[in-house]
């Protein structure tokens, strides 16, 4: 058992394999589809193939209702229409496998031995989470692959391909913005340290803050990331006006989803949703979220990978609309985060299984609401609060638990 | 001369009167088929994805000897999703139309009712009887204030409408039993189409769906704040507390 999990875990054997099997249940779900009633096939997969169906005719994607997302995915997707419908999913379990790749290289650059580095990474390559929502026509694991390589790039001081990186990141999803604090704390000059015996005055000190924003390495990130994003919007402006810019931006940053999520604030939001004092109560949602990403990001901006995931995994349990689709956003950032965890494989075990205990609590009367009819709204709303809880608890333990490597035991960058 | 001009009048005069005994005959018929008809809706499945079966048992001959269509009015309580319509049309023995697009994620209070034509393909499990399921799905609706804890959502029956080449003249016909609709499911064009004239108060069947808890807004409101605030000042110190310098 120890051999086959020790060769499994070879690099040389597990990216084919990982690959493989995201091959085979691509294949399965083509078959679950044509001979079954219930599809395999994500339904986002017929709206992303919808809308490429629009380009290659010459129309807007968003002429295809519930296509919420940039056109670069539309046009990605095109090959569906002209190749195969296939195509799309051959894409998405590409750039999971891709992921995984850079995870390993980002391991092995923050000072891991292969082997712990392999281990990290089988812990995406075969988890069957990913390699569900990628086979199933899901496109979050590019995003995935996009994130990953501005980390990998930031690691290894390629400002410019992560800040390029980063822009495109941005650009296909709002969240990767809550990295931007940690990474202009991280590429801030170094302050220079008050003289020894000299107590620093404090307007000195806030200025010689505000003025280590001015780092040229900075700089050079802000002005490409932001040249990115800015014309691709721009172009995409031009293409399809205002409806890109509404389903792209706005929908999700004004969503008000009032239907059963994960969210703690999920049932107050039904509950106030016509009522006057509604926007006050949302920015009062906002409030934990926005402070925790301050912290987060001035706690750890100094170890960028676990700053990035403490980011990704507050802003997706305090946010107001929560669903499975985002635990992916920081699943695929914490096999970066687990090698630095002194935690035994007993106790990572049992907060794994806290986290889906805590999910199936939820799970449960949200089922009997849905498809029985009961009035579980209560029972939901408490679901939903433990799930926060639970949430937090495990994110007080990473975070109690995580050793960070000292940056002098860092191999050379090649 | 006169003789046969005289002659081709009578001829076109019969002709026409026997034309007219015979859109006569085809509209009696018509009147016949629709006032012995009837119309019955049974709901499956439970809480918010129902599905709504209408059965319609028409006299013999009927199915063959006209069009069909059924025409549903939702309430805005209910929606059908379109996309789920188009994925079924091979294994459904309808087709639909709608009148309006519908926006999947509202909540009812924000949207209207509308209609849907649903032209049925003669497939039914007897020569008489057409039976047409239709998923539907409950729309979110206003938290409720007096304690209730579900909403009644009443759908009616649809009307059942024919019309058939053989009977043009619907002037024999009272007008508040004539409509005006889709042809067929393309909507290329418009036909006057008949309704039963004998109409008795449509029997509504309500489904039940689950409603928000109005009166413990301010309980809920405050647990959530409470709760999400406790979590966010505990995992700040913790933050904090192990900062990486």
């Amino acid at each position: 058992m120890e051999k086959l999990l020790s060769q499994l875990t070879d690099k040389h054997v597990l990216f084919p394999a990982s690959l493989l099997l995201r091959l085979a249940l691509v294949a399965y779900g083509d078959y679950q589809d044509r001979t079954m009633a219930v599809k395999y096939t994500d339904i986002d997969y017929h709206v992303f193939t919808d809308a490429a169906r629009f380009i290659t005719k010459g129309e807007s994607p968003y002429n295809r209702s519930t296509y919420r997302y940039t056109p670069l995915l539309a046009w990605l997707l095109t090959p569906n229409i002209y190749l195969c419908m296939v195509f799309g999913k051959i894409l998405f379990i590409l750039c999971d496998v891709l992921s995984g790749l850079l995870i390993y290289r980002t391991l092995c650059l923050r000072g891991l031995d292969r082997k712990t580095a392999t281990y990290a990474c089988s812990l995406w390559l075969l988890n069957p989470l990913p390699m569900g929502v990628s086979s199933r026509g899901n496109a979050e694991s590019i995003l995935a692959a996009l994130v990953l390589g501005t980390l990998l790039c930031m690691e290894a001081r390629r400002l410019g391909w992560a800040a390029v990186l980063y822009g495109l990141a941005v650009h296909m999803k709002i969240y990767p913005i809550t990295y931007a604090l940690p990474i202009a704390l991280s590429l801030r000059a170094p302050e220079a340290g008050a003289a020894e015996g000299e107590p620093a005055r404090t307007w000195k000190k806030r200025v010689a803050f505000i003025a280590s924003f001015l780092s040229r390495e900075l700089i050079l990130f802000g002005v490409v990331a932001g040249g990115v994003f800015s014309a691709l919007t721009a172009t995409f402006y031009y293409m399809y006006g205002w409806p890109f810019l509404h389903e792209t931006y706005f929908y999700h940053l004004t969503r008000r989803d009032i239907r059963h999520n994960f969210s703690p604030y999920f049932y107050m939001l039904y509950l106030t949703a016509d009522s006057r004092g509604s926007q006050w109560l949302g920015l009062a949602a906002f409030l934990p979220q926005l402070i925790l990403l301050l912290v987060a990001s001035w706690s750890f901006h100094r170890d960028l990978a676990f700053a990035c995931f403490l980011n990704t995994a507050i802003f997706v349990s305090f946010n107001k609309v929560c669903t499975s689709q985002y635990f992916l956003w920081y699943l695929c950032l914490l096999p970066l985060v687990i090698p630095h965890l002194a935690l035994s494989v007993k106790q990572g075990l049992g907060l794994l299984l806290l986290w889906f205990a805590g999910q199936a609590l939820w799970l449960a009367p949200a089922y009997f609401l849905e498809f029985e009819g009961y009035n579980t709204f209560v029972v939901i709303w408490l679901a939903g609060l433990l799930f926060l809880s639970v949430n937090c608890f495990i994110l007080i333990q990473i975070i109690t638990h995580y050793k960070p490597k000292p940056p002098s035991q860092r191999p050379k960058v090649q | 001369m006169y003789f046969q001009l005289f002659f081709v009048l009578v001829c076109l005069c019969k002709c026409n009167c026997l034309n007219q005994e015979d859109e006569q005959e085809h509209c009696d018929e018509l009147k016949r088929w629709l006032e012995s008809s009837t119309v019955s809706l049974e709901f499956s499945k439970k809480g918010f994805h129902r599905e709504v079966t209408a059965t319609v048992e028409l006299r013999p001959g009927a199915l063959s000897g006209a069009s069909v269509l059924l025409l549903y009015r939702w309430p805005s309580g209910v929606f059908v999703d379109p996309y789920q319509l188009a994925s079924l049309r091979d294994q459904s023995n309808w087709e639909i139309l709608l009148d309006s697009a519908i926006d999947l994620e509202l909540p009812a209070h924000k949207t209207s009712g509308f209609l849907t034509y649903v032209f049925p393909s003669n497939t039914g499990p007897a020569p008489s009887v057409l039976q047409v399921t239709i998923p539907v799905h409950g729309r979110y609706h206003e938290p409720s204030f007096a304690g209730e804890t579900f909403t009644s959502v009443h759908i009616e029956p649809p009307e059942l409408l024919l019309r058939t080449e053989k009977c043009t003249d619907l002037h024999r016909f009272e007008s508040r039993f004539v409509l005006d609709a889709p042809c067929t499911v393309s909507n290329s064009s418009t036909c006057s189409w008949v309704k039963k004239t004998l109409q008795q108060e449509p029997s509504t069947m309500g489904i039940l769906l689950p409603v928000g808890d109005g009166s413990a807004t301010k309980l809920i409101c405050g647990g959530t704040l409470l709760v999400t605030m406790i979590c966010c000042v505990t995992l700040s110190k913790y933050m904090l507390e192990r900062r990486i310098i």
